[in-house]
């Protein structure tokens, strides 16, 4: 069974395919593995990708880019007033909403934002299917967590408009957590993990918590006023003032020279996230004049330092809100085209110096790829009956301890049952005693976050065989879905057992 | 490292654990899914764990399990592994279809460490080459006993599996005992778990009837492919495996169909002999027929509350009858008397009159004034009212001759006045009806000069005869007139169109009423025959209506059936217008023959005028 996971930002769309128990992103019939989100409508046809991109400077009017923005939003919404002043396409209201006015033919078309996704996404279909040499149509799609009812709905009916059937809608960051197969292995452990997506367009970060296997997420902050672009304005303007010392003249103020030099600023960016330097050429960026220009790495970060500051600021507080520390974090993924950057990625390392950061995948497939994934555990059930793109379920309110002496003879608690465990859950530990005991006393506490823990049980085990080797105790550590906890203990070389029921508090 | 206890302490419990909390997660993962079909599947999470605890339980006995040796182990022949018990090559003969995979697994664990050839050599063993060892047995087994589908099929044929079914002398005397050992036996074959139990003989109805349903339908797992005489996997060839696999559906086929019978004898056996059933039928039986009864006498007594009704009803009604026809009569007899009396008095005035006008002699002096007197007289008799008598005759009683005479003529004026109002109002009456019918008689006759209705007549039927289309038509037409005509006026051609599209211009209501007219003259003219015979032999008016002809026209259809049945009946047949007129409904023999003299006169007619205008356009 085959199945399409779909991936559609503000600036680039991607597309992974599951098939044969891995999951792979399709590269388009222009060879780019990621397509750019633009729609330049003609006269006679509309134009999806890089094709439409690059002729964007000619057909900047009729050229829709980050559809994503409006989509699903009412004119009178502050996004869609941002995303009007911005784009070169005449955005008009039309009850309430907002509609691209497209002058290509010899009337004014209006066309609803739906409807350039739409084009988007049948594009991604095709690619898709041409990728697997037959008509699948099962797909997830990837929304941000953000993303209000209303949006999430206008991108799965225009999935659907384009022939896709949408198995279902996953947020973004538990897609690129999918990606890395975090979690997936084993159903038990907690751990932190922290998503930094960097987008064309927007800069988000969600924190997780990987618990059961279930992804839960903590917090989450959106910052939709830098992305690749921001730093693609930065070179340009750059390279707009080196054209100007050059030839005394100044393009800032013509918008076709600037979108040339966006172009080329952006090949340039791409170019020195691998290489030291790289080469800009624009031809006859202005009265014939053609402009080429040297930037190194270095020169780069200069110019981005502050918005590289700006792009990683929002973590610490995001982790304070949480309640965490940058110790928590177990694991770092890094998503979105941007977070190739070296120097982010660098600065990134710095703030959790021993944490793996997960950049292995291409950041801006990850997410695609775990669309697939999903996609591939979901087609073939017939019910798909989580349709709800949230899904509320128990876990332990409280992590569930037990008393132990070091060598030293100081206290320390073990986890047996971490908070925010799925329930029912059960944990199977084997604890030791000293060997030269005849009885040992497990002793139970319950520890909210942060607080003291509290003893909940009393645990004693008696008349056990003293000798050399150490007791070992079977413990099994049970909670049903009220919380209530069940435990039992059994010493392994006699067979002495001990078991008891702590019930659950009435819910708060 | 685990805390010492203390002296004296107890296991306890200090605190509630904190409650559960609901939190949203991603619906994404494999763990997700997990959970979201066990939710769906709507398994309790005390039951999900009371089943892993069972097999918690399970893995604690692992250790424990005792393997039985077999003795005839390192007899058995490998090359007939088929009839080798598996379990017991496996030392778990007592657990058998109860054995777990990991029960399997781990026996055949301890027996390869036992009898694996290497280990034998070890211990100073000849070892026979290849194949031929016995320890082929233990790999068999094993392979049987670890894969599923055919361990199913070996477990089907489980050579220890007692197959036979009580009979039902054995059955009557002892139910419980000998069936539920058999039941619980095969409960192992269902494809459903929790099978009922048989019960005691103190079980309900309910329990029974549950518990029988079930094994009416027993849906069983046992297959037979484990006695397949031939191997699919051994075929060389397509063909070959697919006829292997015809001959094995067959007879698995076969012995399912005889197992499946077994299952069912055993089951009717039972049933046949329970003796709970036969509690429940004859329970069954008491309770319905105590029902019918009921029911029987409900009905009897509902019957019998609705005849006793009617009797009142009818009752009442006769009498309420009997009572209106009493009053009726008494009513008839008062009227009757009154009449009478009325009559009585009337005559007795009437003589009264008579005898005072005899005596004043009519108030005439000579005859014939008394005789015109007398006729007058009686003439008031008849016309007068009874009150009106009565005071003439006080006045006659009391007055003189004179004051009579004046009287009774003013009487005889007055009645005679009346008489002659009536009359001149009959005449006038009778004057008006004429005048209408003459009012009505003018207009057709003005239609245009010398065109009376028979010749209009004539004409719309010559017009009708003689279609457009018709060489030279009018002539024609002109001339049939002539011939026709009961007027003697001769017309010519011109006449004849002038007056045809007079005709066509007059609206079709005056067609019409031409037409009616027509056909009332017609009908005038049929029925005043009938009053001469009418006077003649007034008897036979009933004894032979139907005799009379049918005066009504012909109509298209019974013109067609005609025409038709001339043409089956030609004039050689027998009684050929008895059987004509059987054929037009509605007509007799006499309207038949009649109405084909008029066909025929009339095709002469047509012949003859047609030929005559032929005749002069050839001069």
């Amino acid at each position: 069974m085959a199945a399409i996971g779909v991936h559609f930002g503000n600036t680039c769309a991607c597309v992974a395919i599951f098939k044969d128990g891995r999951a792979d992103v399709v590269a388009n019939d222009a060879g780019d593995r990621v397509t750019p989100a633009v729609v330049c409508y003609r006269d006679t046809e509309q134009i999806v990708g890089i094709a439409a991109k690059q002729g964007r400077v000619r057909n900047a009017a009729n050229t829709v880019v980050k559809v994503k923005q409006v989509l699903g939003r009412r004119f009178d919404d502050p996004e869609t007033q941002n995303h009007k002043k911005e784009t070169k396409c005449q955005v008009v209201s039309r009850e309430e909403r907002p509609y691209y006015e497209i002058t290509a033919g010899a009337h004014p078309e209006y066309i609803a934002p739906e409807d350039v996704a739409k084009l988007i996404f049948h594009k991604m279909k095709e690619t898709a299917q041409s990728a697997l040499g037959s008509d699948i149509t099962d797909a997830v799609i990837t929304v941000p967590f953000e993303f209000a009812h209303a949006q999430k709905q206008a991108l799965r009916d225009a999935a659907e408009a384009a022939g896709f059937r949408v198995l279902r809608l996953i947020h973004e960051p538990a897609a690129a957590l999918l990606a890395y197969n975090i979690g997936q292995e084993c159903s038990s452990g907690k751990s932190h993990v922290l998503v930094y997506k960097l987008g064309g367009t927007s800069l988000s970060v969600t924190v997780l918590q990987v618990n059961g296997g279930m992804f839960r997420v903590l917090n989450t902050r959106t910052d939709y006023s830098i992305g690749g672009e921001s730093f693609t304005q930065a070179l340009a303007q750059h390279l707009a003032s080196e054209f100007k010392r050059t030839f005394k003249y100044d393009v800032s103020n013509n918008a076709r020279a600037m979108l040339k030099l966006m172009n080329g600023a952006d090949m340039a960016k791409h170019s020195l996230s691998s290489l030291g330097s790289a080469n800009c050429f624009v031809d006859s960026l202005h009265d014939g004049c053609d402009f080429d220009c040297n930037i190194s790495r270095a020169r780069f970060e200069l110019l981005c330092s502050s918005l590289f500051n700006k792009s990683i600021q929002p973590i610490r507080p995001l982790l304070e809100e949480a309640g965490l520390s940058t110790s928590n974090i177990n694991k770092v993924v890094l998503c979105g085209g941007s977070a190739r950057i070296p120097r982010l990625q660098q600065m990134i390392q710095d703030m959790f110096p021993d944490v793996e950061l997960l950049s292995s995948a291409p950041p801006d497939e990850v997410i695609a790829v775990g669309a697939a994934l999903e996609a591939g555990l979901l087609v073939g059930r017939e019910d798909l009956s989580p349709e709800k793109e949230c899904v509320k379920m128990e876990v332990s309110a409280t992590d569930i301890l037990v008393k132990e002496v070091d060598e030293s003879g100081a206290e320390i608690f073990t986890v047996v049952l971490p908070s925010g465990t799925p329930l029912p859950a059960r944990r199977h530990h084997i604890l030791s005693g000293g060997g030269k005991l005849s009885s040992l006393c497990l002793e139970i506490y319950q520890r909210s976050v942060t607080k003291q823990p509290e003893k909940l049980s009393k645990i004693i085990i008696k008349d056990l065989q003293p000798g050399e080797e150490s007791h070992k105790i079977d413990t099994v550590v049970t909670m049903k879905r009220d919380g209530s906890l069940h435990v039992s203990c059994v010493e392994q070389s006699s067979g002495k057992s001990e078991i008891i029921t702590i019930g659950a508090a009435a819910a708060s | 490292m685990l805390l010492e206890a203390l002296e004296g302490e107890e296991t306890v419990v200090f605190k509630e654990a904190a409650a559960s909390v609901l939190v949203q997660v991603e619906p994404v993962g494999r763990w997700f899914e997990a959970y979201v079909r066990r939710r769906n599947r709507n398994v309790s999470a005390s039951f999900q764990e009371l089943e892993d605890e069972e097999e918690s339980s399970e893995e604690s006995e692992d250790e424990e399990f005792q393997l039985e040796e077999y003795p005839i182990l390192r007899t058995l022949d490998p090359k007939d592994w088929k009839n080798q018990d598996h379990y017991a090559v496996l030392g778990l003969p007592h657990l058998r279809y109860k054995a777990t995979q990991k029960q399997i697994k781990a026996a055949h664990k301890q027996i390869v460490l036992k009898h694996h050839p290497d280990k034998r050599r070890a211990a100073g063993e000849q070892i026979v080459e290849g194949d031929n060892d016995y320890f082929t047995c233990i790999t068999k087994a094993i392979e049987i006993l670890s894969d599923p589908v055919k361990r199913r099929a070996f477990d089907s044929v489980d050579p220890t599996f007692d197959n036979t079914v009580p009979s039902k002398s054995e059955g009557k005397e002892n139910f419980v005992q000998v069936f539920s050992a058999v039941f619980e036996r095969n409960a192992r074959w269902s494809t459903k778990k929790h099978v009922p139990k048989l019960g005691t003989t103190e079980s309900t109805f309910e329990e029974v009837d549950n518990f029988y349903s079930f094994w009416y339908n027993f849906d069983s797992w046992r297959e037979f492919s484990y006695l397949d005489e031939e191997e699919k996997e051994k075929a060389e060839c397509r063909d070959e495996r697919r006829w292997i696999e015809k001959q094995n559906r067959a007879s698995r086929a076969q012995r399912k169909k005889e197992e499946m019978n077994r299952i069912r004898t055993l089951v009717d056996t039972a049933y046949s002999c329970d003796p709970r059933i036969k509690k429940f039928k004859e329970e069954e039986k008491a309770r319905k027929e105590s029902e019918k009864k009921a029911k029987a006498e409900a009905k009897k007594r509902e019957q019998e509350e609705k005849e006793r009704a009617r009797q009142a009803e009818l009752e009442a009604a006769r009498l309420a009858k009997e009572k209106e026809e009493e009053e009726a009569k008494q009513a008839a007899q008062q009227a009757k008397k009154e009449k009478e009396i009325q009559k009585k008095a009337i005559k007795k005035e009437r003589q009264k009159l008579r005898t005072t006008c005899k005596n004043w002699n009519y108030f005439a002096d000579n005859e014939a004034d008394s005789v015109k007197m007398m006729e007058e007289v009686e003439k008031l008799c008849d016309r007068l009212e009874l009150t009106s008598l009565q005071s003439l005759n006080e006045i006659l009683a009391s007055g003189s001759k004179d004051e009579s005479k004046a009287a009774v003529e003013k009487q005889v004026q007055e009645v005679n006045t009346q008489l002659q109002k009536e009359r001149e109002a009959e005449a006038q009456a009778r004057q008006a009806a004429r005048g209408a019918d003459q009012a009505s008689g003018g207009g057709g006759g003005a239609g245009g000069k010398g065109w009376n209705e028979d010749d209009l007549q004539l004409l719309i039927k010559a017009v009708n005869l003689f279609p457009a289309g018709t060489n030279a038509r009018w002539e024609v037409i002109a001339n049939y007139m002539n011939l026709h005509s009961t007027s003697g006026m001769k017309r010519t051609a011109k006449d004849v169109i002038n007056k045809a599209k007079n005709l066509q211009r007059l609206d079709p209501v005056q067609k019409d009423e031409i037409n009616k007219k027509a056909f009332e003259k017609f009908k005038k003219e049929h029925t005043s025959v009938p009053p001469t015979i009418d006077n003649a032999m007034p008897s036979e008016r009933f004894d032979a209506p139907a005799g009379e002809s049918n005066a009504a026209p012909w109509t298209t259809e019974e013109q067609k059936l005609l025409e038709q049945a001339l043409k089956t009946y030609p004039v050689s047949t027998p009684e050929r217008w008895d059987k004509i007129a059987a054929a037009v409904p509605g007509r007799n023999k006499k309207d038949c023959m009649k109405r084909y003299k008029e066909l025929v006169e009339m095709v002469k007619a047509k012949k003859a005028a047609q030929e005559q205008v032929a005749a002069k356009s050839k001069k």
